[in-house]
């Protein structure tokens, strides 16, 4: 085992309750590439991902996220990995400006670069607005700013182009051609990506290549 | 230490800025009280109160109880609507300043309710009568509540991830609400005169802290079992 | 059947032959050998069943609740099944423990709940505690998250039963002689060697009926895993 890979699973297995999402996926991602995931709805995209997001413990196998094995040093691997869930994962009532002042607190982000991150995504007019407000479009780009808040590593991106504004599409592309980070894309859609990256199926929660 | 401060402080701002933008707690705890006293008021008897403020003080505490009950079924209202949850566990956080923020924040709404209620519960049921102390009934309050929130962020989190939590909430939070309850009608009952002689305020109100302490220790130990699915 | 299984049918076995015999014995001593009590008469034998009964049911939440702190530490999915069973046994033996205690009320007191004793009513609180505990578990679904739930909420319950002791207490104004220091300080040889044979007779009898129990749960587990196989497979 080469100390290349940003993330290893191996017969990772997960269940809610007595229904198998994952029935033991094997995969391997090297630091720096970038994988697209397809596969049919319930197929175990989401749940993949939020697994090596460590927001979902694994019933079994093996799960290591630059070099951190869950369950046990999730919390070594979190600064080092952001997801952008299927939802925005921002709170409605609260304005841009706040959700992500929010998580930079949880992340240990100087409060400086809020204003850099809305403004990255086009949002800094509206960062003093209620996210409740906001179209699908800017709630997709204010996703994309807060799972980049920290810098991380490792990016895992649920369906990231679908209901993405022009600004966002083109956001979506600047953060995908930054080299040396590692990014997951679980996606309907895998012709809108990079026809370099890697492109795996997942289906009845097994992954093949 | 600075950064798990920084941690609480937003996650606390983050759930009284929610409230007083929604307004869905509060107002809600404090008709339900409202409604409560009277319907006690009337269940006691109408003009003439049945059991004396005795039996109002009891009252009182069970309604503080399903106010508090009440409170907390919408606790981590936020968080379960939109998944919410994914992007606070992904957070590198100690989850258990997740647990200390919502006990604060349910701290702070109960005794807003209070303050408000307290005088209602004068009016209705102890100016014709002997009053308890006033200073005791302050301090059991704020011990209660105290472990009432303390014990309520833990038992809501619990039920927050599960099937049929509304109903669930009660069942699981009341059985603890009982030991709280039995001490503090005991309490506050005592010090309505004639007082008998030889009774231990400190003792009881003792006993409020250790309560709190030890469901405080608990629940932040255990929080972090409570939110992964 | 595995070699492994035999040895767990044995020791059931055993268990419940040696609760059986311990619980003719117990029966055999309270009916016809220990005296009969000066001040209650024929009617305070109960004791000999309330309070090895009540002293079962709280060895059996203090396993429980041990073992659901160990899966929390640990993460051994065993653990959970050693958790629930003595606290669904435990929860039997509290329903028993209210029995035979309202029994005893009415014997010596005239009344089938007597809301002064300490006793009986720290039971009802940590019994309403139990009664949660199976309503928590039955609402989440089976694996590893239910067993956590369970398990935080088995570990609250040992916080909740010094606090009922002490609230209970507290809350009393006459507190009523204790059934224990009535009859523990003054019990002679022959009622002390009773009430430990009665002891040791609940809990052979709980020890037996966990062993049969995890038997039964561990043969259900594995007919799951064969099922989850077989449909795999298919």
């Amino acid at each position: 085992m080469s100390s290349s890979e940003a993330l290893l699973c191996a017969g990772l297995v997960r269940r809610y309750g007595h229904r198998t999402a994952l029935d033991g996926v094997d995969l391997r991602v090297e630091r720096g590439e970038t994988v697209v995931l397809t596969g049919a709805n319930g197929a175990g995209k989401t749940t993949l991902l939020r697994v090596l997001a460590t927001v979902l413990r694994p019933t079994s196998g093996r799960v290591v996220v630059e070099g951190h094995a869950l369950p046990a040093a999730a919390r070594a691997a979190r600064p080092l990995v952001g997801y952008a869930g299927h939802e925005p994962l921002v709170y409605p009532a609260l304005t841009a400006r706040e959700n992500l002042d929010l998580y930079a607190a949880l992340f240990g982000v100087e409060p400086d670069a809020v204003p850099r991150a809305l403004d990255r995504v086009g949002l800094a007019p509206r960062g003093t607005d209620r996210v409740s407000e906001f179209s699908r479009g800017m709630l997709q780009r204010l996703s994309l700013a807060r799972a980049t808040l920290h810098r991380p590593q490792v990016l895992l991106l649920d369906e990231p182009s679908s209901g993405l504004d022009a600004g966002g599409s083109a956001l979506l592309d600047e953060l995908l051609a930054e080299t040396g980070r590692t990014v997951v894309i679980a996606t309907h859609d895998p012709e809108r990506f990079d026809a370099a990256a890697r492109r795996l199926l997942i289906d009845a929660g097994r992954v093949s290549g | 230490m600075s950064g798990s401060g920084r941690t609480f402080r937003a996650l606390l701002r983050k759930d009284i800025v929610l409230e007083l933008r929604s307004r869905e707690l509060v107002p809600a705890m404090s008709a339900f009280v409202l409604a409560t006293f009277v319907l006690f008021r009337f269940g006691l008897g109408g003009a003439h109160l049945a059991g004396g403020t005795r039996a109002a003080v009891g009252l009182f505490w069970v309604g503080m109880v399903f106010m508090a009950t009440l409170g907390l079924m919408r606790t981590f209202a936020a968080e379960r609507e939109s998944r919410l949850w994914d992007g606070i566990l992904s957070a590198p956080i100690d989850r258990a300043w997740v647990w200390a923020a919502r006990t604060c924040a349910t701290l702070a709404f109960l005794v807003v309710v209070q303050v408000a209620a307290l005088p209602v519960f004068w009016l209705l049921f102890l100016q014709d009568g002997p009053s308890p102390s006033f200073w005791v009934l302050i301090a059991a309050l704020v011990l209660a509540d105290l472990g009432l929130a303390a014990l309520g962020a833990l038992v809501a989190g619990l039920a927050s991830a599960v099937r049929a939590r509304e109903v669930l909430l009660p069942v699981l939070y009341l059985p603890f609400s009982i030991p709280l309850v039995l001490v503090a009608v005991s309490l506050t009952v005592h010090t309505i005169p004639p007082q008998t002689s030889g009774f231990g305020v400190a003792q009881r109100l003792g006993f409020l802290a250790l309560y709190d302490t030890l469901f405080g220790l608990l629940g932040w130990a255990l929080f972090e079992y409570v939110l992964e699915d | 059947m595995s070699r492994a299984n035999g040895a767990r049918i044995d020791r059931a076995s055993a268990a419940a032959a040696t609760a059986a015999a311990l619980m003719t014995l117990a029966l055999v001593l309270v009916v016809f050998y220990v005296p009969t009590d000066v001040g209650d008469g024929y009617r305070q034998r109960i004791f000999y069943f309330h309070v090895p009964i009540a002293i079962t049911t709280y060895a059996l939440f203090g396993w429980g609740a041990l073992n659901a702190a160990r899966f929390l530490w640990k993460g051994d999915p065993s653990l959970d099944l050693r958790s629930y069973v003595p606290m669904h046994l435990g929860t039997i033996f509290g329903t028993l423990t209210l029995i035979t205690g309202s029994i005893w009320a009415h014997a010596s007191w005239g009344t089938w709940w007597d809301w002064s004793s300490t006793e009986l009513n720290t039971f009802l609180i940590i019994f309403l505690f139990y009664c949660a505990y199976f309503m928590l578990r039955f609402s989440v679904e089976p694996g590893e998250k239910r067993a956590r739930y369970s398990a935080v909420y088995a570990i609250l319950g040992v916080g909740l039963i010094p606090v009922s002791v002490l609230a209970v207490h507290l809350g009393q104004d006459i507190i009523h002689p204790i059934v224990f220091t009535r009859h523990g300080a003054n019990m002679d040889n022959s009622m002390l060697f009773t009430f430990l044979v009665n002891l040791a007779a609940m809990l052979s009898l709980a020890y037996a009926m966990y062993e049969v129990e995890m038997r039964g749960k561990r043969l259900d587990e594995r007919l799951a895993q064969i099922r989850r196989l077989a449909g795999g497979a298919a």
